[in-house]
């Protein structure tokens, strides 16, 4: 099934993975939290684990501060900072519910945390300490930094934009163009809009300019469906990571393919082969050659059996990745 | 402490919705506290709880757990509105136990029918839609909500074969179902007699006035919307079995009976009778909003009769035969173009034409789709557990969900392991 192109990565976390997340200088190391309660950094050159820590729940999300420093938090609802040098742990702080998101922001400096407990919450990586909690409508699900703005998405089919120079207000207040519940949110490397994708099948390109013009470039289209006798059954888009160089992004659904898009002519570059379950997560590598896949059921249908949870890491063309300019 | 309560409780009391089983003073000082300092995440997090427990609850009743949470978002929103989801979460409650038959005779259920017909704009279609699905035929409520409804909207003859309805199908209690019945019938016989009253008493057509603090009856079918007219026929009669025949103070008859101020009969009235203030000054103009329009003369038209017997229309207007004098140097002032941002012109756009969706649309819809999907013709298949994410008034995640066997797992191996060591121990012993 995997070609020359495509690796399973070795000694993978034992229950489902909830992120995978490259670092941001060099495409040797992954950092993978999971259901296990353990954040994992992987060597992907070699095919090992370098290290790996503990929470005391399962952990829901990860992200590099620095290739030195990783953040994860989750259903102990604790944020803890890694030093991946020394293997030291330290507690940041901690929300009022699990922590469902942890992202960094380079261009103000602060990690950003989304929780259930309706907040998003600033953190100081240098000192480590809280630096402000900010109250959302409703639980929050995902949320992305485009530049220095955090784009939240909540439950209740809500997105907010802030401005994190000034966290005084909401900059825009949104309702998901799509129908159902938001399930990710994407920001373009552009910083220019960011892409959603909702439980039933579909995605949505939005522009935060709100000018009319800007705003009319708008759209949204249908994908990770199967037509099966005559049925078209419709899955949940679960990840989207983009090419930091080419703008195009991928998608991974519960239907288990990954399909690699190009917004700029509304054109799907390619399809990868249907993995072995959900795609939970995907992450290009900073100079975008690599992508992390990560395949691991994440109970859409309840706790029933399911094939293994792994990790692939394949190999990416231009030709897969770059827009074909007619 | 209590006082601070009671203050709140007197200040707040029209934001504070009627509930037919009454508030417990308790539930509704802590509401009223916590509505001041906005919701707190204690509230968040019980409605979080009664969520889960809806969507991970497996046992034998799972009307309980609705039941138990509205009634905790009834206590805890006294002033209903969005936020407390109280409509959805009715729709969604009433909807969830449609098909199963074991409830359609539950008084719990029959109850949360008659809150969400409550609740809606066109109640009677709802109870019709009850009656056809067979949900509370046979219970006594049922039928007193639904010929309440009918006599609010000023059909007593309905309102009375509801009650017909009612007895033919043995409905229960039956003794309730009699006693409002006969209140009923009272409430019918009272009005008719005072109308008979009102035709004796008063031949002179009288200008209709406002009553102070009338009842007033709901503006067509539509629920909750007070007239435009507050006079005559759209004040509610019925209101409560207090006053007597005599003193009506309801009605046009004691209104537009005049008082005449009589010295001499003053004089010899006891001390008890309650003495009239005299204005200060004469009423306002604002005391006139009853009296008549002015009204735009041109429309009208009044039947002329000529000499001979037949009517004449009015001549229509005659144009002006002169062009009014304009100053040459008098422009109209030119307007300066003003670019409006579209960006901040989109604030204030038009309202988009919503569809006419009403619950009991949706309703029937669901019930049509179930119908249509038990043919075994659904054209898309969700491939997700989407009644777990959906059902209560807030949407779940997969990981909410996840999240919330895992705690519910890791409670049970805590509870096991503590019991291990408490048998190990007394062992040891």
């Amino acid at each position: 099934m995997t070609g020359s192109n495509e690796y399973k990565l070795n000694q993978g976390p034992e229950d489902s993975i909830s992120a995978v997340k490259f670092s941001p200088s060099t495409a040797q190391f992954l950092l993978v939290s999971s259901w296990d309660c353990t954040v994992r950094l992987y060597d992907v050159g070699g095919n090992t684990m370098r290290m790996k820590y503990q929470h005391t729940a399962p952990v829901l999300d990860c992200a590099f501060y620095d290739p030195t420093h990783s953040w994860s938090g989750g259903l102990d609802s604790q944020l803890k900072t890694h030093d991946l040098n020394t293997d030291q742990d330290t507690i940041v702080g901690a929300h009022d519910a699990p922590i469902r998101c942890v992202e960094y922001c380079p261009e103000v400096n602060v990690m950003v945390t989304g929780s259930w407990d309706r907040s998003v919450r600033l953190w100081d990586p240098r000192t480590p300490c809280n630096a402000g909690t900010f109250t959302q409508p409703e639980k929050v699900y995902t949320l992305s930094v485009a530049g220095d703005r955090l784009i939240v998405g909540t439950a209740g089919r809500r997105v907010l934009v802030w401005d994190l120079r000034n966290m005084g207000y909401v900059q825009q207040r949104r309702e998901s163009s799509l129908k159902y519940q938001t399930r990710c949110i994407r920001a373009f490397p552009n910083k220019q809009g960011y892409v959603l994708s909702s439980i039933e099948g579909r995605v949505a390109v939005e522009y935060l300019d709100p000018s009319q013009e800007v705003q009319k470039k708008k759209y949204a289209f249908k994908c990770h469906r199967l037509k099966e006798e005559g049925i078209e059954q419709v899955y949940p888009v679960n990840a989207i990571s983009f090419h930091s160089v080419h703008n195009t992004f991928a998608t991974g659904g519960s239907d288990g393919f990954v399909n690699i898009w190009d917004p700029f002519n509304k054109k799907r570059l390619c399809q990868f082969h249907r993995y072995p379950t959900s795609i939970a997560s995907l992450a290009f590598n900073n100079d975008g050659t690599m992508l992390a896949i990560a395949s691991s059921y994440m109970q859409e249908k309840g706790d029933i059996s399911h094939p293994e949870d792994a990790i692939f890491i394949r190999q990416v063309t231009d030709a897969e990745t770059k827009p074909k300019s007619t | 402490m209590a006082e601070g309560g009671d203050v709140e409780w007197e200040l707040s009391k029209e934001n504070i919705q009627p509930l037919r089983r009454g508030r417990a003073i308790s539930a509704l000082h802590q509401a009223l506290s916590q509505q001041q300092e906005g919701h707190s995440s204690a509230t968040n997090q019980q409605r979080q709880a009664f969520e889960c427990e809806l969507r991970m609850y497996d046992g034998e009743d799972p009307l309980d757990v609705w039941d138990r949470y509205i009634k905790w978002t009834e206590q805890t929103f006294p002033q209903g509105g969005k936020e407390s989801n109280l409509a959805t979460l009715l729709e969604r409650a009433v909807t969830r136990f449609t098909d199963e038959k074991k409830y359609h005779e539950d008084p719990r259920y029959v109850h949360l029918w008659i809150k969400f017909a409550e609740n809606c704009p066109e109640p009677l279609d709802i109870y019709r839609f009850m009656q056809a699905q067979g949900i509370g035929v046979t219970q006594a409520s049922f039928y007193i909500a639904w010929s309440e409804e009918y006599e609010n909207q000023g059909n007593c003859r309905k309102a009375d074969l509801v009650f017909q309805e009612g007895f033919k199908k043995c409905a229960e209690p039956n003794d309730k179902l009699l006693q409002f019945h006969k209140a009923l019938q009272a409430r019918v016989s009272r009005r008719a007699m005072m109308d008979v009253e009102e035709e004796e008493s008063d031949n002179e057509p009288k200008e209709p006035e406002r009553v102070s603090l009338a009842d007033l009856k709901h503006r067509g079918k539509k629920k909750a919307i007070a007239p435009v007219n507050r006079t005559g026929p759209a004040i509610r009669s019925v209101s409560g079995g207090l006053q007597s025949r005599g003193t009506s103070i309801l009605g046009n008859a004691s209104n537009s009976r005049l008082m005449i101020f009589d010295e001499t009969k003053t004089q010899s009235a006891g001390p008890s009778e309650p003495k009239l203030e005299s204005w200060m000054a004469p009423p306002t103009s604002r005391a006139k909003e009853n009296e008549q329009r002015p009204e735009k003369w041109s429309d009208v038209k009044i039947p002329q009769k000529s000499k001979f017997g037949h009517t004449v229309m009015a001549p229509p207007p005659p144009k002006p035969t002169f062009q009014p004098f304009v100053e040459e140097s008098d422009q109209p002032p030119t307007m300066t173009p003003c670019k409006i941002n579209p960006a901040v012109n989109t604030v204030l756009s038009a309202r988009k034409p919503c569809r006419e969706e009403t619950p009991l649309k949706r309703l029937q819809d669901h019930h049509h789709q179930q119908r249509e999907g038990e043919a075994g013709k659904p054209q898309e298949q969700s491939m997700y557990c989407k009644e777990l994410l959906l059902s209560g008034a807030v949407e779940f995640s997969f990981e909410e969900l996840r999240a919330e066997r895992h705690f519910k797992k890791t409670a049970q191996e805590s509870e096991v392991r503590r019991q291990r060591d408490q048998a190990n121990a007394s062992t040891a012993n």
